[in-house]
């Protein structure tokens, strides 16, 4: 069965490693994971954002269903992983080893105290 | 500066010779003792960021912060909708740490050790057995601190009586501030990162763009251009210890696919929430704060000196409202891991940096015209140090 809304399937591999609860966790995985996993992410889910965003624009958050939810999650996490992919690119390794020093404390999309 | 072409006419030389031109002595940004006069001639007497409005939106909110700068616990309190109250986070019974949570709702506090109770407002309301104590209630309520609120911001002054109110020590940066998106914020994102160094060499890594083209090759790109090589500023202003920059944008920057989608999105709802999109201004708010208050890249950055060789950055990107829909959501977390980016950039230089000047090896250091604030952050902290090295060596009050 699958995990996400129709449509999504080619990002149906990175649910299990990406689609994270907090955006600390989302940053650390981007800083953990391998350059290949980061990449296969990235060019899997780049062009399928505007479509899924659409998708999920169309309820609130209150009404997604658990394949939403990890829609949303994956996007989220997107957000981080492009950084390395497009932006910082041979310098991610460079720059995961100080940005580990960093803790998100708290961010919008997650459950605050 | 000679290689820059026409397009961008960078702040000359004698535009900020007002503000000094020699060497700055090396002691001031490393040494224990000098540290200690900063406690006492700033941080126990100047108003200083405690946080938001929005940690403490309803009657009985709280927040603990602690200010290791002055030695201190300040618990601050919403009593009403329009009474906000700061107090020590100290029972007035025995000086016990009163509340050990960073946050809450709760409209009294009771003391772990002997169960003094007082109301948020600061009254003791209850202690057990209190007949057998030689004092009254009312002379045993906790001890306030001098609270104010601009652009949603809390900021609280440990002098018992300051010598300036809050508006009067912001001065035209109160304005300033009240036009950005934190002014109307209900909510944030926020991340925090500790650095082996002084308070000051933390701040001024982000008061000067020399460093930027080194450090920030590739999340940098867009604020640099052939015109403007090292991205300096266009413009500098000073308001007594308050300073500004007006960030200068690259014309021709090429943002990535990705990344240009994703700053459409943040921009789309910057105006959707009315925000003002022509401002680039950065406020150096003395002395531990400032704001980037840009519509689509704002952020708060919040250098809280632990010791003379530690530092806590807190930084914060502001909302107007909570997440209302998938986009607005996307769209906030890349903003904050585009920040989050560039902060992390700069770690190792700041450490670097104190390492370096903690060894004795410089009696001076060497800022140039274009970092500018870092000198004017200098001279308005030494300022207040020798004024009050002054007055205690010819034994004035200087409580």
């Amino acid at each position: 069965m699958s995990a996400l809304p129709e449509g999504f399937e080619p990002l149906e591999p990175f649910v299990d490693g990406w689609a994270l609860g907090s955006a600390d966790e989302r940053m650390r995985q981007r800083l953990a994971s391998a350059a290949s996993e980061r990449e296969a992410f990235f060019n899997a889910g780049k062009d399928l954002v505007p479509a899924a965003l659409a998708l999920l624009d169309k309820k609130s958050f209150d009404e997604h269903d658990p394949k939403e939810e990890r829609l949303m999650l994956l996007m989220l996490s997107m957000a981080h992983v492009a950084q390395a992919v497009e932006i910082q690119q041979d310098d991610e390794p460079m720059h995961a080893h100080y940005a580990r020093f960093i803790t998100i404390t708290r961010a919008s999309a997650d459950d605050n105290p | 500066m000679n290689d820059a072409v026409p397009g961008f006419e960078p702040v000359s030389k004698e535009d900020v010779a007002h503000l000094g031109t020699d060497p700055v002595p090396a002691g001031p940004y490393y040494e224990p003792a000098y540290f200690e006069l900063e406690k006492a001639a700033i941080f126990r007497r100047t108003w200083m960021q405690v946080g938001h409005v929005c940690e403490i939106p309803e009657p009985g909110s709280f927040m603990v912060r602690e200010f290791e700068c002055a030695d201190a616990s300040i618990l601050v309190t919403r009593v009403s909708d329009t009474e906000v109250r700061a107090f020590h986070n100290v029972c007035t019974h025995r000086g016990t740490i009163l509340v050990e949570e960073s946050a809450g709702t709760r409209s009294r506090f009771s003391c772990p050790y002997h169960k003094w109770t007082f109301a948020n407002s600061g009254e003791l309301l209850s202690a057990p057995d209190f007949d057998k104590f030689y004092v009254d209630k009312a002379d045993c309520g906790l001890a306030e601190v001098a609270v104010d609120i601009c652009a949603g911001l809390v900021f609280i002054n440990l002098d018992p009586s300051p010598e300036q109110g809050l508006r009067e020590f912001l001065g035209p940066i109160a304005q300033k501030l009240e036009g950005t998106p934190m002014a109307r914020a209900t909510a944030f994102s926020e991340y925090v990162y500790e650095v082996q160094a002084n308070w000051k060499l933390t701040y001024d890594n982000f008061q000067e763009n020399y460093h930027l083209r080194f450090l920030h090759p590739r999340s940098g790109e867009m604020a640099n251009g052939p015109d403007n090589p090292f991205g300096y500023p266009e413009r500098y202003e000073f308001f007594d210890p308050h300073r500004t920059q007006t960030i200068w944008s690259n014309p021709q920057a090429q943002p990535k696919p990705f990344q240009l989608m994703a700053f459409m999105k943040v921009a789309e709802f910057a105006m959707r929430d009315e925000l003002d999109m022509v401002t680039r201004d950065y406020y150096g708010v003395f002395p531990n704060l400032f704001v980037l208050g840009t519509a689509t890249t704002h952020f708060s950055q919040w250098i809280m000196p632990i010791a003379a060789d530690r530092t806590r950055s807190v930084v914060r990107l502001y909302w107007i409202g909570e997440d209302d829909c998938a986009s607005r959501r996307f769209a906030r977390e890349f903003s904050l891991a585009t920040a989050l980016d560039i902060h992390s950039e700069d770690r190792a230089v700041i450490e670097a940096g104190h390492r370096g000047l903690a060894s004795g090896a410089l009696r001076h250091i060497h800022f140039q015209s274009q970092e500018a604030l870092c000198r004017h952050l200098f001279n308005e902290v030494d300022r207040r140090v020798q004024a009050y090295k002054a007055q205690q060596q010819s034994g004035g009050d200087v409580a």
